[in-house]
C-alpha cells in the first residue's frame, strides 16, 4: 500500500462493494432510460415534474444519501453518541491528522464531482429546464464535506451531532434556494458554495486532530454539578426502589436505551415550525397545511428513532446480533419484545404530549387560534358536533397509532440481527417503491386510471387475504415453536379483531355513504391495523437470539 | 449419569463450511469445577453458547437442569450466571442501576452479598459503566452474576486480557461458588494454569473434537513419566499437538 489514500480506498471499496455495484446498476439505469428515449426515440410522455423525479432525481438523490452515509463513516457507529464517528481504528495509522482527514474528504469531493457531472450527461433532462454547469456539482461537494466534519467532529452531549448537522446543511440548503428565488447567476451561485470547501475541510481536519486526541467534551449538567462537588456522593443516596418484575425492568432498560430520542427530537423540532403560525395570518389554507406539517413531524422523526429500536443495545449497530447481554436475559423472546413494544407505547405518548401542548400554545400565542375555532364552528355547524370530535380524535388517533407503527414496523427485519437481510430489505424495498411509482406513472399516462380504481377493490381483497394467510402461518409457526403461550395467542388474535371491528364501525359511522360499500372499509380497517410485521417481530428475535 | 447438571449427546454445529464442534458427547455433574480447555478457535465459546441457548443444536441435543435451554430460556438462564470475555454491559449505565435492573430477573439476589462484592472489588456505584477500565468492567460482570448464588457459574474465558489482581478475584469467585454445597462452575481458558489451580475435572477440546475429559488427578496421574508428574500444559501439547496458548 503506497499511501494512505490508496489504503482508504481499498477499505471503502472492500467494505461497500455491493453498494458500489448498485451505484453502478443506478447509473447504468439512467443511460439506459436516455439510449430508450433519445437516441431510439421512445414514445415516452416525460411529464417532467413526476417522470424526471422519478428516473432521475430520486435515484441519483439516493445515490448522494449513501454516499454521504459511506463517506462520513455514518454506517459504522452511532450517529448520535458523543464521540466522533471517525473510526478509532484509523488513528493508529502512521499518517498526519491532516492526512486522515483530507483523504476520504478529497474522494468525497471528487465522487461527487463525478456523480454530478454523470447526471448532466446521462440523464435525460425535460427540455422546460436549462441545466446547470457546476453549482448543483459544488452544492453536493458543500454538503457532503460540511456533513463529514460535523460528522466527525465530538460533542458534549448525547445527540448534539444530529441537531449541529440537520441544521446546518438546511442552513446552507435554505441559503442556496434563496439564491435561486433570486434568479442568481451560476457564478454568483459558485462564489456563494466554493469559499464553504476550504472552511469544511478545516473544519474536517480540526475535528479529526480533536477526536485523535480523545477529546471529548462534557456539557451535561449532572456531571459538571458533579465536578463541582454539589452532587449527592454514593454514600448519601436513598437506594432507589426495585423493579416490580423483570418485565418492568426491560422496559425501563428499553426506555433508557431508546425511548426518549423521539419526545427528545420532537421538542428540538416542533418549536421551529410553530414559528410558521405567524404567517397564517386568516388563511384556513395555511394553517391546514401547517398543522399537517407539524403533525406529520413525529411520524417522519419516528422512521429515523426506530433504527434504535429495532438495534440491541446502544453499542450495537444495526447488523449486529443479540448481544449475550440481553440475550442472556432470563426472560422469554415474547417478554424482550413486549418490552420494547411497552417502550415505543410510551415514547409516542410523550412525543405526541409535546406535540398537543406545543401546538396549542403556537395557537394562543400566535392568534392563530382564532382561524381554527372560526372554522371548526363551521364545521360542526355543516356535519354536527358528533362527527367532528369524532373527526378530531379519529384524526389524531390516526397521527399517534401511525408514529407508534412506524417505529415498530421495522423491527421484524432489524431484531433478526443479520446485516445482509436488513441492507437487502433496504435495498428491495427502495426498488420497489421506483417500479411502483413508475408503475403509476404508467397508469396515469395510458389513462388507466378509472380502470385502476375500479380494481381497487379486488387489489385491496388479495392483499388482505395474503396478510390474513401471512398471519396465520406465522400464528402456527409461534404455536409449534412455543414461542408464546396459547392464551397469549389467542387474546392477541381477540384484540387484534376487536381493534378491526372498532375501526370498522368508525369508518361505517363516519362515512356513511352508499358511494362506499361496507366491504371496502373492512379491506382498510383489516390492511391499517398492524399484524404480520409486528408479530413477525418476535420470531426475529427468537431466530436472533438462538442462532 | 444421573446427577448431570449438563448432559450433552452427539452434539454437532457448523459454521458454513467449518464445523465448529463433531459430534460432542459430554456431561457434567453438579458440584464441582470443570475446566474446559483448548486453543482459541477450537469450539470452547460455541460449546458455552450451546449450554446457554444461544446456539440451537443442529444435531444432538443439549440438556441443562434437563431442560432444553432454546425451549426454555427463563428456566435455564434463571439459574445460570455467565461471565464472558467480551463482557457487553451497556455502557451507559450506571454501576447502581446495573445492580438495581440486574436484581430484577433474580428472586434469589442476595443483596448484602452485592454489597459485599462492591466493597470487595472497590467499585464506585455512581461510576458509569463505560467510564470503567476492562479490569472493572469483568469485576462488575462477576458480581451480577454471582450475587443470586446461581446453581451454575459459566465463565468463557473471563480472565483474558486482564491484570493478575483480575484473575485473583474471578479465581477466587471460583472458589467461593464451589464453597457453596451443590454449586457448580464450568471455567472456559486457554490459560492452563489458571485451570490447573481451580479445577476438578478437565475436558480438552480441538477442532470441535472431545480428547479428553477425566478428573485432573486422574489426567496428571496417567500422563505421568518417570515418576514426574507434567504440567496440564504439557498433557495439553502432547495431545494436540501445539500448545494452548499458541491458538
Amino acid at each position: 500500500m503506497s499511501s494512505p489514500g490508496a489504503a482508504l480506498a481499498l477499505s471503502f471499496s472492500l467494505r461497500h462493494r455491493w453498494g458500489l455495484v448498485a451505484i453502478g446498476v443506478t447509473l447504468l439505469a439512467v443511460a439506459a432510460v436516455k439510449v430508450v428515449t433519445v437516441f431510439d426515440r421512445f414514445p415516452l410522455d416525460l411529464d417532467p415534474q413526476v417522470s424526471f423525479a422519478i428516473v432521475c432525481t430520486v435515484p441519483m438523490s439516493l445515490v448522494f444519501f449513501y454516499l454521504v452515509a459511506v463517506l462520513t463513516f455514518g454506517l459504522d457507529g452511532d450517529l448520535a453518541a458523543r464521540q466522533s464517528m471517525y473510526p478509532a481504528r484509523m488513528f493508529s495509522w502512521p499518517v498526519t491528522s491532516t492526512a486522515l482527514a483530507w483523504w476520504p474528504m478529497a474522494f468525497g469531493t471528487v465522487i461527487t464531482g463525478l456523480l454530478w457531472t454523470l447526471t448532466r450527461q446521462l440523464a435525460v433532462w425535460p427540455p422546460s429546464i436549462q441545466v446547470p454547469v457546476v453549482w448543483p456539482g459544488l452544492l453536493a461537494v458543500v454538503l457532503l464535506a460540511w456533513a463529514q466534519a460535523l460528522t466527525w467532529m465530538p460533542y458534549g452531549l448525547r445527540g448534539v451531532r444530529v441537531v449541529i448537522v440537520s441544521l446546518w446543511l438546511v442552513t446552507i440548503d435554505t441559503i442556496v434556494l434563496l439564491a435561486l428565488y433570486l434568479n442568481a447567476s451560476e457564478p454568483v451561485m459558485a462564489a456563494v458554495l466554493v469559499p464553504q470547501i476550504p472552511l469544511a475541510y478545516l473544519a474536517g481536519r480540526y475535528a479529526v486532530t480533536r477526536a485523535r486526541c480523545g477529546d471529548i467534551p462534557d456539557w451535561a449538567l449532572g456531571s459538571r454539578i458533579s465536578a463541582l462537588g454539589l452532587g449527592p456522593s454514593a454514600e448519601s443516596r436513598e437506594p432507589r426502589a426495585g423493579f416490580a418484575s423483570p418485565l418492568s425492568a426491560q422496559t425501563w432498560f428499553e426506555w433508557r436505551r431508546a425511548g426518549r430520542s423521539l419526545p427528545v427530537w420532537v421538542a428540538l423540532v416542533i418549536p421551529f415550525e410553530l414559528l410558521l403560525f405567524w404567517a397564517v395570518g386568516t388563511s384556513t389554507k395555511l394553517l391546514v397545511e401547517f398543522l399537517v406539517i407539524v403533525f406529520a413531524t413525529p411520524i417522519i422523526l419516528a422512521a429515523f428513532t426506530a433504527a434504535t429500536v429495532s438495534t440491541s443495545s446502544l453499542n450495537a449497530t444495526p447488523g449486529d446480533g443479540l448481544p449475550a447481554f440481553l440475550a442472556t436475559r432470563p426472560l422469554t423472546s415474547a417478554d424482550l419484545i413486549a418490552a420494547k413494544l411497552w417502550q415505543t407505547i410510551r415514547s409516542t405518548l410523550l412525543a405526541w404530549l409535546v406535540v398537543i401542548v406545543s401546538v396549542a400554545i403556537g395557537l394562543v400565542w400566535s392568534g392563530a387560534s382564532a382561524v381554527v375555532v372560526e372554522r371548526v364552528g363551521a364545521l360542526a355547524h355543516a356535519i354536527g358536533t358528533p362527527r367532528v370530535v369524532a373527526l378530531a380524535l379519529l384524526v389524531l388517533v390516526g397521527f399517534v397509532a401511525s408514529t407508534w407503527k412506524q417505529q415498530v414496523q421495522s423491527l421484524y427485519i432489524g431484531l433478526t440481527g443479520r446485516e445482509w437481510l436488513i441492507k437487502g430489505s433496504v435495498f428491495v424495498t427502495l426498488t420497489f417503491l421506483l417500479f411502483f411509482a413508475l408503475f403509476i406513472e404508467w397508469i396515469v399516462d395510458t389513462d388507466h386510471v378509472g380502470q385502476a380504481l375500479s380494481a381497487l377493490p379486488r387489489i385491496l381483497a388479495v392483499l388482505a387475504a395474503i396478510k390474513m394467510l401471512a398471519a396465520v402461518w406465522i400464528a402456527l409457526r409461534m404455536y409449534r415453536s412455543r414461542l408464546v403461550r396459547d392464551s397469549t395467542l389467542v387474546i392477541g388474535a381477540a384484540c387484534w379483531c376487536a381493534t378491526v371491528v372498532v375501526l370498522f364501525g368508525v369508518f361505517v359511522w363516519f362515512f356513511s355513504t352508499p358511494m362506499i360499500p361496507h366491504y371496502f372499509l373492512l379491506l382498510i380497517a383489516i390492511l391499517a391495523t398492524p399484524l404480520v410485521r409486528l408479530s413477525a417481530a418476535l420470531m426475529a428475535l427468537a431466530w436472533n437470539r438462538h442462532r | 449419569m444421573s446427577d448431570a447438571i449438563i448432559a450433552v449427546s452427539e452434539l454437532t454445529r457448523r459454521f458454513g463450511t467449518k464445523t465448529a464442534l463433531a459430534s460432542v458427547s459430554v456431561s457434567f455433574a453438579r458440584g464441582a469445577v470443570y475446566g474446559l480447555v483448548g486453543a482459541n478457535g477450537a469450539g470452547k465459546t460455541t460449546f458455552i453458547k450451546h449450554i446457554l441457548g444461544l446456539l440451537r443444536a443442529e444435531s444432538g441435543s443439549v440438556r441443562v437442569f434437563g431442560l432444553d435451554p432454546v425451549a426454555d430460556p427463563v428456566g435455564v438462564l434463571s439459574r445460570i450466571g455467565y461471565l464472558s470475555e467480551e463482557n457487553d454491559l451497556p455502557g451507559w449505565m450506571r454501576v447502581e442501576e446495573l445492580i438495581r435492573y440486574a436484581r430484577a430477573f433474580y428472586p434469589q439476589w442476595d443483596d448484602a452479598y452485592a454489597s459485599e462484592l462492591l466493597r470487595q472489588f472497590e467499585l464506585d456505584a455512581t461510576a458509569t459503566i463505560k467510564t470503567m477500565s476492562k479490569g472493572q468492567r469483568a469485576r462488575l460482570g462477576l458480581l451480577t452474576a454471582l450475587s443470586y448464588r446461581p446453581e451454575l457459574l459459566l465463565l468463557d474465558e473471563p480472565s483474558s486480557g486482564l491484570d493478575p489482581i483480575v484473575r485473583r478475584d474471578i479465581l477466587g469467585a471460583v472458589i467461593r461458588t464451589i464453597a457453596d454445597e451443590g454449586r457448580t462452575v464450568l471455567f472456559s481458558s486457554h490459560l492452563l494454569d489458571e485451570v490447573e489451580q481451580v479445577a476438578d475435572h478437565v475436558t480438552m477440546i480441538d477442532a470441535g473434537r472431545i480428547v479428553l475429559s477425566a478428573p485432573l488427578k486422574d489426567i496428571k496421574d496417567s500422563h505421568r513419566v518417570d515418576g514426574r508428574t507434567p504440567t496440564l500444559d504439557e498433557i495439553f501439547v502432547g495431545r494436540v499437538g501445539r500448545s494452548a496458548l499458541s491458538g
